[in-house]
């Protein structure tokens, strides 16, 4: 009677109907923003990394991550717009308007991230803080202002806002939170948190070195507090200073765009290229223009290397990036031109190709370096990091534990905006694709 | 080949006895040259009952493009060829949309997505990663000690390739044209499938929040030989051959030379 027919394969027609009648997802609509991230790596013990679970396991069968080699994504509540590494501690920052801006993780021994109220007992305060808790700060309007920066060294913290100047908290046993010092003064568990603001105009970035302290004003002046023993302080002597102090010498007058230093020596960049530096010399980063192991006074660097837009400073390694987009190092260590460049007292620039530039895609440039202890971290315009150095406790985030002798690709799932490195810890904000 | 006229037949001097010139009767030895008779075409036989035919690459039945062969001589040269490691480049073309479970659009639909939030620069973006990350690859698999100095002047110069196995790396990848829902991409890659191809195309679509299938794998080039040199079928005769086999003579050999050197 042909009522059961058996169904044969689907002709083209029924094909094209069935699709045609198939449901459409939407996983992302047209107005779809980008998130944004926060990726940290290297040493956990200390609780830099700010992941509870690596230190102390809350599952049973998770076991404890000494170091975690690769980027591993942090939950934080907040859009974080700066973070900084300093020896064993991180701290995150936001430009919110919200009561808690500032959040720090990491050693707290002296009091570095302020003070953490314990909460199995309440008069005592927390020595490793696991996880980001936040930092309260001494505000007078905190509705309205805003953190641009914040800066750690090795176990002091400086915190830079918009109208009320900049806070300091941790150890001031040089004066480098610039206050005086106190004989004998125990700085773990201390509530102390100093403002300064007596600055010549407003300060627009904090640098913190490894015992002292870098102030860069609106008008392009230098005033620096802190141990001086290399003379990093650049002021002239060999001496502690407990309150900051405008630097002088060949920065005089000179409108300085970027400070930056992380270990005994200083650098500066001026707005017509130039760079000045200052401080330890013992690995010929400043053995261009002089002899001395210590420069106590800011000297003029006369590289021949085109106008310089930023510098870095590492523990015994320099690099600095022109206009161009080309990558000078120069110091001691490993400076990624292999195995056989160990020191250079005059910058050598490192091949734009071990970069990712090549015939196929010749607009990739460097746009931002940043330096660690040992390592060195190079910031694309493509959003692609690139680490390179002594590998410490796998903070180069290769997923390998060996050094690395030329510049080597870091994958994040993401576009890498900032890098923050530390001693053996790095920190990134990323961007994600879509 | 056989019509084409074969090598001339040997010459061999033979004392042949000839009559004396003048007189009658005696014989004397002359020397003359004449032709080898086991040279003659006709003992001989035809000079070519079968060719050797060799392929290069693996093609697969849904792509297109330049195919290498080698006739006689030729095999070896394309096991040569293989062990240099040379790049290959593909145009592949996409559809935003739909995803199938062979990721191509004769597939069976498994889901169709919306695509109207995707941009060229979110597709650059995604395509600058994968370079990225393929970039990683390409210096992992080459075996060399990373703290050498030569793995360093290599790595500047961009001469580090895997010259063994490995697996699919893509070495460069960029878009050639982006008009939603369609896209084409231009990709340069070493010991690839097309079928891997394909995936990739799927995987983009992921990433971008969608999904994509792959419509079109024409490969271009492969190692030295490019679209310009492929014969076309309305080609595919001896004079044509005999010319293109010429013509890349020379290049296949500098190639071999540079690399294996």
């Amino acid at each position: 009677r042909g009522l059961c027919v058996p169904a044969g394969p689907p002709s083209t027609r029924q094909l094209r109907e069935a699709e045609e009648a198939a449901p459409v997802f939407q996983y992302a609509g047209k107005a779809a923003k980008r998130k944004d991230r926060v990726f940290v790596w290297g040493f956990s013990y200390s609780g830099a990394l700010g992941i509870p679970s690596f230190v102390k396991p809350d599952a049973g069968w998770k076991k404890p991550r000494r170091i975690q080699p690769t980027p591993y994504r942090l939950e934080t509540d907040e859009k974080i717009s700066s973070a900084a590494c300093g020896y064993g501690f991180t701290l995150l920052a936001s430009n919110t308007r919200d009561i808690t801006k500032v959040w720090g993780m990491g050693l707290n021994k002296d009091s570095q991230l302020g003070f953490q109220r314990s909460r199995r007992d309440q008069t005592k305060g927390y020595e490793y803080v696991l996880e980001p808790s936040p930092i309260p700060l001494p505000l007078e309007k905190p509705q309205q202002t805003r953190v641009l920066q914040v800066s750690c060294g090795r176990a002091h913290s400086l915190v830079l806002t918009d109208s009320e100047g900049v806070f300091t908290m941790g150890n001031n046993s040089y004066g480098q939170c610039g206050r005086k010092v106190v004989e004998d003064e125990i700085y773990s568990e201390s509530h102390v948190i100093h403002q300064l603001k007596e600055f010549d105009s407003r300060v627009v970035q904090v640098v913190c070195g490894q015992d002292h302290s870098l102030f860069r004003t609106k008008k392009g002046t230098v005033y620096a507090c802190g141990w001086g023993a290399d003379g990093q302080t650049g002021l002239g002597h060999y001496n502690i200073t407990s309150v900051p102090t405008k630097l002088h010498g060949d920065i005089a007058g000179v409108n300085i765009i970027q400070v930056s230093s992380y270990g005994d020596c200083c650098l500066a960049v001026s707005d017509e290229g130039d760079v000045f530096g200052w401080g330890n010399s013992e690995y010929l980063q400043l053995a261009s223009v002089t002899e001395t192991t210590q420069v106590n006074v800011p000297r003029h660097l006369p590289f021949k290397i085109g106008k310089v837009k930023e510098a870095a400073c590492g523990g015994t390694g320099n690099v600095v990036l022109t206009e161009e987009g080309n990558v000078f190092v120069w110091g001691y260590g490993i400076l990624g031109k292999g195995p056989n460049l160990i020191e250079t007292a005059v910058p050598e620039m490192i091949p734009p190709s071990l970069f990712g530039w090549s015939d196929f895609s010749p607009d990739i440039r460097v746009a931002h370096v940043r330096c660690g202890l040992s390592q060195f971290a190079a910031l694309t315009n493509r959003g692609e990091l690139f680490v390179w150095g002594k590998n410490l406790r796998g903070c180069l985030g290769t997923g390998r534990m060996e050094d690395q002798y030329f510049p080597w690709r870091v994958t994040v799932p993401g576009e890498v905006v900032d890098v923050a490195c530390g001693v053996d810890h790095m920190v990134s904000m990323v961007r994600s694709f879509t | 080949l056989n019509a084409a006229p074969g090598r001339a037949p040997r010459q061999r001097i033979r004392f042949l006895p000839t009559p004396a010139p003048g007189g009658g009767g005696a014989l004397e030895l002359v020397a003359t040259s004449v032709p080898v008779l086991a040279d003659h075409p006709l003992v001989r036989g035809p000079r070519f009952k079968k060719l050797k035919i060799g392929a290069g690459h693996r093609l697969d039945v849904k792509a297109s493009g330049v195919f290498v062969l080698g006739i006689g001589h030729g095999n070896k040269l394309l096991t040569d060829l293989y062990n240099c490691h040379l790049t290959k480049v593909y145009t592949v073309g996409g559809l935003f949309g739909k995803a199938t479970d062979d990721f191509s659009d004769t597939g069976n639909l498994v889901e169709k997505t919306t695509f109207d939030h995707i941009t060229r620069e979110k597709l650059e973006r995604i395509l600058a990663v994968i370079q990225g990350t393929n970039q990683k690859a390409l210096l992992m698999y080459s075996n060399i000690d990373m703290k050498t100095q030569e793995a360093y002047e290599l790595a500047v110069k961009g001469l580090i390739r895997p010259m063994g196995k490995s697996p699919p790396i893509i070495t460069a990848i960029r878009c050639l044209q982006f008009a939603l829902p369609e896209f084409q991409l231009e990709i340069h890659c070493l010991h690839e499938t097309q079928q891997y191809l394909r995936k990739m195309v799927h995987e983009i679509g992921l990433e971008l929040k969608s999904s994509a299938v792959c419509t079109q794998v024409r490969r271009i080039r492969d190692g030295v030989f490019t679209v310009d040199d492929a014969l076309p079928r309305t080609q595919w005769n001896l004079q044509s051959i005999q010319e293109a086999i010429q013509n890349c003579q020379l290049r296949v050999e500098t190639e071999l030379e540079k690399t294996l050197a």
